[in-house]
Order: structure tokens, then C-alpha cells, then sequence
């Protein structure tokens, strides 16, 4: 749908509801001890598996790799085990991301977009909106593989959670309703946290630079 | 079907649906193999898949066309048989060919699949293409894009078959099949791998705040900060020539001719074709849903909105190409 199409904005308010609870589900969880976060990022590699058998078939397929997504606007990366006949998500800290195949770059909502086919990776590869580091060959497959199917992660985990999963339309339905209060609440709780990490984050590159 | 044919790439099942819907006419797509031009990692279609989108395109009214590309390997023609042998099996309504053994091969089995000639073929003048003509039966050329709106004109008033042209997307600066600026520096060549720069020789690092683009080992671009970027191809890196860099070929650009349908029409053009198998379907999408408004407002006389689909051009920069090219 065209960005000027009147249509277009229920969807984006669906959309940036969406983004906005996944985010904040993460940062939630974020301060989690690793064993703690794993098993629901386990899930959501079984609920690829389990509903687009497709894709994960091809990227289990594919030489051993290792790729980081780091999404800039949070405090973690997450590490994407491809090839050698399994796949495996795992979250970590930005600082012990060291030296994987490749390493891609975005803001959360950009990255998100990107895995439901919902963005041309190219285009934004073009703008430098997405930096791509390293080895391109597996991440130019994973994009691949990711856009083939038509992956909603909202919508794959309503299915495989069965009856609880028939709460999830409705509240995609009131999104546009709940969107200008969920930009407020998200603001007032993540506001803090985030104007922290900044400053961290600046404080390092400061570091760095010197 | 309106004013023109729209043909549109697909490199992926989620992609053909989605080129359907948003308007294609037809679906240009291949095997999972060096057999076609965009043979990259992840991205084309299993046996299977084909069947299934030649189904999905059939039961809307669309066409899809095989394009088995690449020039085949002396000695080694089975993948190039086993893809027109399918093609034909599958239902597929046209093969996009260039190599004239496989077209051989094609127009002596296959009597009722249509043969388009492929811009990789590079045919670019009336005697060649009648040579396609008479030797294979081809009902369609696909032309280089060398050619201005004129010279195409005169050309469709010497052949009889039909031509299309490319009116979004990529560009090949050089002559197109047989570009060997890839294969000089990575071992690969697109003409017969099916790949320019392949992915596996692709690599971008960090230096401070600019992003180096490297090629088979080599320094092929240096983007700063923000700069906008486009493919890693030799014929789009930035050189040292006299002392000064710059782009020695071409600038990462993407043509973008929805604007010249008039010119186009008048030229005796039948297909306008969307390059892009290799990006991703919202690409797909939005390029072809504009492209079906352009040619429906043209058909209708209506004013054609060309300004939609700057988001998705390399290096954020459009051109006409050589359509219009001035010092020509
Ligand atoms: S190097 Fe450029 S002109 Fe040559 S095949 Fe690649 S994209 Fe085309």
C-alpha cells in the first residue's frame, strides 16, 4: 500500500502498536538473567520452524554462519546461529557481540519490518538506513528466505497459542484506539531507560574517540 | 491487459502472489540455479514453488515466464534442458532465453512454448534479431538498454516480431551477457554463473564513519556517512583516474521511465518490464502497483504520477537511461 493511500493508516497504527509491544516487551525483559530469556526466544525459532518449515528448511541448510542483528535503539543484539542443519536465537550484550560473520544494523522498527517482508532490505541498504558488516552471503540468504514467506510474527504466535491466541485480532483491531495512549505509556516508562542508555552509549563513544 | 504488457520479477513465491495482486499481466521468475541471471543465495524457486505460482498466476488470468538466462557451460547442458523441459511440463507460458543452444534445444522439443528472446542476448539491431527469428521462432526481444526512444521506433518498422524494453529498475551499463567485469575479479561471471559479484565475495566494513565496499578482496567503493550507497558491482565502484576519484561507469542510479509510456507507445513498444528479482516483495509491491496506476492512467488518458518510487532506487537517484541519452 502507497504511504499516501488514506487505507494505509489504520494498518500503520496496527503497526506501530505492534512494534511498540515488541520493543517493550524486550526491554522488559531485558535486565532477565540469559537462562531466563532463552526459552521464549526458543519458542519463537519453534514457531518459525513449526509454521514456515520453507524458510527454516533453507536456512538450516545453508555453510555454518553466525549473524548478529543489532537493533541501535536498544540495549541488546541478538545472535542468529544459521546452517549445519539447525538454526538457534540467542540475545546478547552489544559489548560481547565479537567477531561474527556478519553483522547487521538498524533500528528495531526497520529490523522488524524487514523480517515480515513489510520493507525492501535493498532500499534501505541504499538510504544507510541498514549497515550491513562483513560476509554479506548469509545475510542475503536469511533476507531472502525471511521475505519468501509471509511471515507475521504477531499472527504465528495467535496460532500456536490455540484458543488464547483469538485475543490477539481484537486487540490488533483496537490498535488505532490504543495507540495514542500506548505512545504515552511507552514514553513514561521506557523514556527513563532509554535516555540512560543513551547517555552510556554516548559516554563510550566519547571513550572511544579518545 | 492494458496499454502495454507489464511484466514483473519475481524471485520468490511470496513475491509472484504479490506482483499478481498488485497488477502484473505477467511474472518473470527462475529455477534455483546458475540456469538464470539473479542466482543468488536463498532467493528463486524450487520445482514445486513453480507449479504452485504458475497455478496461483493461471487461476487470476496472468502469465509467467521461465527465464533460463545465463549462457550454458560447454559440456554441461543438462541444468539448461532440465529448466526448459520443466518449464514446459509446469505450464510456464514463455521461456526467456539467450544462449543459442538452449534456444535450439527449446524450439526443437517444445513446439508450443513461446520463445522471448532475453536482453542478455543483446540484440540490438534488426539483423540480429531477425536471426533469432528465423532460426528459433522467437515471438518476442527483449531490448538492451543502449537503445534511445528513436532508435527503437525504427526498429520495430523493421521487425515483426514483438519488443519490450525495461522501464524500471537496475541498470547494466555495459553490453548486456557480455559484461566481464565481475568475473575478471571474482572468478564468476553473471553470463554464465547467473551472478555479478556474488554475495560471497562481497564484503563491507567499518572504517570511523564511512562504510568500504570490497569485491573479491579488492576496495571497489568508500561511502561516508549517510552517503547514499548502491550495488556492490565493479561498473558502480569509484576509481583513481588521474588523480581524482570518481565513478568511471555509471553512478548507482535505477532507471525509471514511467514517464516516457507516450514515447514509449509511439515507439511500437508491446512490454514494459520491471528489473528486481532479487529484492524483496514489498519492493515488488510498491513498484508494480505503480506501474499498473501509471499504465491505467496512460490508457485512460489520464495524467501518469511518476514521482511514487524514489525510496527504492539505488543510490536514491532515477534516470531515464539511455532512452533519452543527449550526447548520443
Ligand atoms: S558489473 Fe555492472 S554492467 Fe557488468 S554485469 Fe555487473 S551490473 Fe552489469
Amino acid at each position: 500500500m502507497m504511504d499516501d493511500d488514506p487505507r494505509a493508516e489504520p494498518e500503520r497504527d496496527d503497526r506501530i502498536l505492534e512494534t511498540m509491544a515488541a520493543r517493550l516487551a524486550l526491554l522488559l525483559a531485558w535486565p532477565l538473567p540469559p537462562a531466563l530469556l532463552q526459552p521464549p526466544l526458543d519458542l519463537v525459532m519453534a514457531i518459525l520452524k513449526r509454521r514456515h518449515p520453507g524458510a527454516f528448511e533453507r536456512l538450516t541448510e545453508l555453510p555454518e554462519a553466525e549473524i548478529v542483528v543489532d537493533p541501535v535503539d536498544m540495549p541488546m543484539a541478538f545472535r542468529l546461529r544459521l546452517g549445519g542443519g539447525e538454526m538457534r536465537l540467542s540475545v546478547c550484550r552489544r559489548d560481547d557481540i565479537g567477531e561474527p560473520a556478519a553483522l547487521v544494523r538498524g533500528n528495531f522498527a526497520v529490523l522488524l519490518d524487514l523480517m515480515e517482508g513489510r520493507t525492501d532490505g535493498d532500499a534501505l541498504f541504499f538510504s544507510r538506513e541498514l549497515t550491513v558488516i562483513g560476509d554479506t552471503s548469509p545475510v542475503v540468504a536469511l533476507r531472502n528466505a525471511v521475505d519468501g514467506e509471509d511471515i507475521d510474527m504477531l499472527a504465528d504466535i495467535a496460532a500456536m497459542l490455540g484458543p488464547f491466541g483469538r485475543l490477539v485480532r481484537p486487540a490488533r483491531g483496537a490498535a488505532s484506539r490504543a495507540r495514542s495512549s500506548l505512545v504515552g505509556l511507552h514514553d513514561l516508562l521506557l523514556g527513563p531507560a532509554l535516555r540512560r542508555v543513551e547517555g552510556v552509549e554516548r559516554r563510550l563513544t566519547r571513550l572511544e574517540g579518545h | 491487459m492494458g496499454a502495454f504488457e507489464l511484466i514483473c520479477p519475481a524471485g520468490t513465491l511470496a513475491s509472484l502472489k504479490a506482483a499478481v495482486d498488485a497488477g502484473a499481466d505477467s511474472v518473470y521468475c527462475g529455477f534455483r540455479d546458475e540456469t538464470n541471471a539473479r542466482n543468488f543465495p536463498g532467493l528463486n524457486f524450487s520445482r514445486a514453488e513453480m507449479r504452485q505460482g504458475v497455478e496461483y498466476a493461471h487461476a487470476r488470468g496472468k502469465k509467467v515466464f521461465l527465464a533460463a538466462n545465463t549462457y550454458a557451460a560447454a559440456g554441461r547442458f543438462a541444468p539448461w534442458k532440465a529448466a526448459v523441459d520443466d518449464a514446459a511440463a509446469i505450464g510456464l507460458d514463455a521461456v526467456i532465453l539467450a544462449d543459442i543452444g538452449v534456444l535450439d534445444y527449446a524450439a526443437g522439443r517444445h513446439d508450443g512454448l513461446g520463445l522471448h528472446l532475453s536482453v542478455q542476448a543483446s540484440a540490438s539491431n534488426p539483423d540480429a534479431i531477425r536471426f533469432y527469428q528465423e532460426a528459433f521462432g522467437i515471438r518476442r526481444v527483449v531490448l538492451p538498454r543502449v537503445l534511445t526512444t528513436a532508435d527503437i521506433a525504427r526498429l520495430n518498422q523493421e521487425v515483426s516480431i514483438e519488443t519490450e524494453v525495461f522501464v524500471f529498475g537496475g541498470m547494466c551499463p555495459m553490453a548486456e551477457g557480455r559484461c566481464a567485469l565481475s568475473s575478471y575479479v571474482t572468478g564468476l561471471s553473471p553470463n554464465s554463473q547467473g551472478v555479478c559479484s556474488p554475495a560471497e565475495h562481497v564484503r563491507y566494513e567499518e572504517r570511523g564513519t564511512q562504510m568500504v565496499s570490497r569485491l573479491g578482496g579488492y576496495t571497489i567503493n568508500v561511502f561516508e556517512k549517510d552517503e547514499p550507497a548502491g550495488y556492490p558491482t565493479l561498473c558502480k565502484g569509484r576509481f583513481v583516474a588521474r588523480g581524482k576519484t570518481s565513478y568511471l561507469f555509471e553512478e548507482p542510479t535505477s532507471l525509471n521511465a514511467i514517464g516516457m509510456l507516450p514515447e514509449l507507445k509511439a515507439a511500437g513498444v508491446v512490454a514494459l518490464k520491471i528489473e528486481g528479482r532479487q529484492r524483496g516483495r514489498a519492493y515488488i509491491q510498491q513498484v508494480v502497483s505503480a506501474h499498473r496506476a501509471a499504465i491505467d492512467a496512460f490508457g485512460a488518458g489520464r495524467a501518469i504520477a511518476s514521482d511514487r518510487l524514489g525510496a527504492v532506487t539505488e543510490g536514491g537517484r532515477e534516470t531515464t537511461g539511455a532512452y533519452t541519452k543527449a550526447w548520443r
